[in-house]
């Protein structure tokens, strides 16, 4: 659809959680639910792949996929069923708990007990939206190797896809939002951030009342 | 608007290589913003009637909404589940996971209830990045003063001067949270000077800064032992106390079992976010599907002062095609990084990087006066010379922007190749509740953070400080409210509705629409009917 390409749509007919719609080939699953008024569907937020709530199972004759609505136009004859909103996760940790730089790999598998037993089946890249070689991305991080792993899941949109189709049940996503979260919490020290921190703090120290005054002194906004 | 360039002739004309003209001369920006922002718009401004701000100016649409009926009344309380908390989050963007990680961090038990689901938000949206004052060149005192400057001087001073000392110590925070961001070879974080700003100071995660803060947030929040999340339960009523004075709890529906539920609690904060899909002045938006200004009718009903009602930004450059992407942003960031605005006759025509009204006023006149780009009737835009910024730094928009690059795959464009058509989009609203710096509002026991709260960005928001007053405003509602610590309410009521109902009918104003919308009319097929 690129603007030298331009073209309308032509009409096609499919069905959305089971009801007949009809649509134009330029409207995604989204706009082709609204156009033909599908009922209850209310896990639709962004409409731009990035937040990971429109998640779908389709089926084209034999073949069945997962995608995101808001990223797949329709099709003539495809079957769109939007999939209820993900359960809650499984796996527990407070990043606040973590001290120990040190004690990461043992706290992971402890945390995660099922991602050093994944068997390869690559179901969780074939249902990421996001062509994320999710399967390479846990084996990192089972292997300790958290920057890494967590590189891989960088576009992650957390729709948790890939936790659906995992038969071990190793939640990737939260895997790869583990990493991300490991690396940063342990290894981001910025130089430029630390060093004004430090400069605010020791202003704070000279002259804390000065802060406090200006912060009370609001009580006639907005004057106009 | 049937004037402008055709498509087909402004691409034959369009070259990346191409001599632009000189930038002209930038004369008077008041008369640039008085003929062509939309917030100017003839009739698009009237009078509120009733309510804390009878007499202020507001957006004709929205004042429908916040001078409506209420959906419930006593009746509808009887018998109806209660569940009793210390705090109330109301909104599952990044302003209310902040708010509800400080309340949990402070002791508090917390329910943080959503519309849809948790994150989805347009935290999760934003591209271009946080503001703050972290290299050496730069001080809070100037983020404060660029903030207020692009705010044409109507915000707050002392929230600006409280958001942006924050920001160092928000970046921090963040960081312990687990968010990663862009770094210089020697470690630094990597910063851009973008639209209003008189240095560098928007710190990024390439280009899904937003996205990187939601996921982390969300999983935070999911992770907290004394953080309780409802998703697809958006509120349609505050509760007060017997006299009408105070927020005491809050009347949640569900868009799963569509069953009311009363929460009673100490606090509530307000975190729902803007209007965008309110669609003002028939624009298109950059909003999630649940920005519909929920938590600012809300607010006003339960007699909540807001403020500059009139004052909403339009981004300059939502994306005019392809149609199912129509109202969606390309960031600034894009344009931090170089990239020019050029009109149908292959001409700049302003400072890419002046303040996001300016550019939208400038565009509009373009498209206005016929030097725009036409698709169809409907259809007007201005180039965003993508192909000419890949010339000049090869590699940059596939390194620095995948979230662009993604997006615009799945349109089957290449903007390394073609520009994209751009033309501004409803994106955020200036104002809203009148909070202090720990985010309460004018009604004991309530508090606003987030786009729902006004005062910090004046008339006109600078970016990145969108993502500051998040975390910033949060963190400080989130552990004020939880220093309140009566025994709780002893009777939760509407009488703040009856209130306003007999204000209504004094007005001689007509009770026929409801509010809060929840839900856009094209998406409320069956899930929400009224």
């Amino acid at each position: 659809m690129s603007l030298t390409t331009h073209e309308k749509g032509q009409p096609v007919a499919l069905t959305i959680n089971g009801l007949a719609v009809d649509a134009s080939t330029d409207m995604t699953l989204v706009e082709a639910a609204w156009h033909g008024g599908v009922p209850r569907i209310t896990n639709i937020g962004c409409m731009e792949g990035v937040c990971g709530s429109c998640r779908v199972m389709l089926r084209r004759g034999k073949e069945v996929s997962v995608g995101l609505a808001c990223q797949t136009f329709v099709e003539d004859g495809i079957e769109v069923v939007f999939m209820p909103p993900a359960s809650a996760p499984q796996h527990h940790y407070d990043i606040g708990d973590l001290k120990d730089g040190w004690d990461i790999h043992a706290r992971f598998h402890k945390i995660f007990p099922e991602a050093s037993r994944c068997r390869h089946c690559h179901g969780c890249n074939t249902a990421c939206p996001k062509g994320i070689a999710v399967e390479d991305g846990v084996a990192l991080a089972a292997a300790g190797r958290y920057r890494e792993a967590g590189e891989t899941f960088f576009e992650c949109i957390m729709c948790e896809l890939c936790d659906a189709a995992c038969p071990e049940l190793i939640a990737p996503a939260h895997v790869g939002l583990f990493s991300r979260r490991v690396t940063a919490h342990f290894h981001l020290r910025p130089p430029n951030l630390i060093h004004r921190l430090e400069e605010l703090r020791q202003a704070h120290a000279i002259a804390p009342q000065d802060k406090k005054d200006e912060e009370e002194n609001h009580a006639d906004w907005p004057a106009r | 608007m049937s004037n402008g360039i055709p498509l087909a002739e402004a691409l034959a004309r369009y070259r990346a290589d191409a001599d632009l003209g000189p930038l002209p001369e930038l004369a008077d920006i008041d008369a640039l913003l008085n003929t062509y922002h939309p917030d100017h718009l003839r009739d698009s401004v009237i009078k509120l009637t009733v309510g804390a701000n009878a007499g202020d100016n507001c957006q004709r649409e929205l004042a429908g909404l916040l001078q409506a009926e209420a959906f419930i009344d006593e009746a509808d309380l009887a018998g109806t589940p209660v569940t009793d908390v210390d705090v109330l989050v109301i909104g599952g963007g990044g302003a209310g996971c902040a708010a509800a990680l400080a309340a949990a961090e402070n002791g508090a038990r917390v329910l943080l209830a959503t519309k849809l689901r948790l994150g989805d938000s347009n935290t999760v949206m934003a591209e271009g990045g946080i503001q703050a004052a972290i290299e050496p060149d730069d001080s809070v005192q100037r983020h404060i003063q660029d903030t207020l400057r692009g705010g044409h001087h109507a915000a707050n001073p002392a929230l600006v001067s409280a958001m942006a000392s924050d920001g160092p110590e928000v970046l921090r925070w963040l960081i312990d949270q687990g968010m990663q961001f862009e770094q210089t070879p020697s470690g630094d974080l990597h910063t851009r000077r973008a639209g209003g700003m008189s240095t560098a100071r928007l710190v990024h995660c390439r280009d899904y800064t937003g996205l990187e803060m939601m996921r982390v947030l969300r999983e935070a929040v999911i992770q907290h032992r004394s953080i309780e999340v409802w998703e697809q339960s958006p509120a349609v009523e505050l509760l007060s106390n017997e006299t009408g004075q105070k927020c005491v709890g809050a009347v949640l529906t569900s868009l799963l079992d569509g069953q009311l539920r009363i929460v009673r609690t100490r606090s509530v904060i307000l975190a729902t976010g803007g209007l965008g899909r309110l669609h003002l002045n028939g624009f298109p938006t950059s909003n999630h599907l649940g920005a519909t200004g929920d938590g600012l009718v809300l607010a006003y009903r339960i007699g909540a002062r807001l403020c500059e009602l009139d004052s909403f930004q339009y981004h300059p450059t939502g994306m005019l095609h392809p149609s199912h992407l129509a109202g969606k942003l390309v960031t600034e960031g894009v344009r931090a990084a170089g990239a020019l605005l050029v009109n149908g006759l292959g001409n700049r025509f302003i400072d890419e990087l002046q303040p996001r009204d300016v550019v939208c006023a400038a565009i509009l006149r373009e498209c206005s006066e016929g030097r725009g780009i036409r698709i169809d009737a409907q259809r007007v835009g201005v180039w965003l010379d993508t192909p000419r910024m890949e010339r000049a730094q090869p590699g940059l928009l596939e390194k620095q922007f995948p979230n662009l690059m993604a997006r615009t795959h799945v349109g089957g464009i290449d903007p390394r190749i073609e520009p994209l058509l751009i033309h501004p989009t409803l994106h955020y609203q200036n104002g809203g509740a009148v909070i202090d710096v720990n985010g309460a509002t004018t009604v004991p026991g309530l508090y606003a953070v987030g786009e729902v709260a006004g005062g910090i960005h004046g008339r006109n928001r600078i970016t990145g400080n969108a993502l500051l007053e998040i975390i910033s405003f949060g963190r400080r509602a989130g552990i004020a409210a939880t220093t309140n610590r009566d025994r709780g309410p002893k009777k939760v009521t509407l009488e703040h509705v009856n209130r306003l109902r007999r204000a209504l009918t004094l007005a001689g104003l007509p009770m026929t629409q409801r509010a809060p919308q929840i839900l856009p009319d094209y998406a409320a097929g069956g899930a929400w009917n009224r």
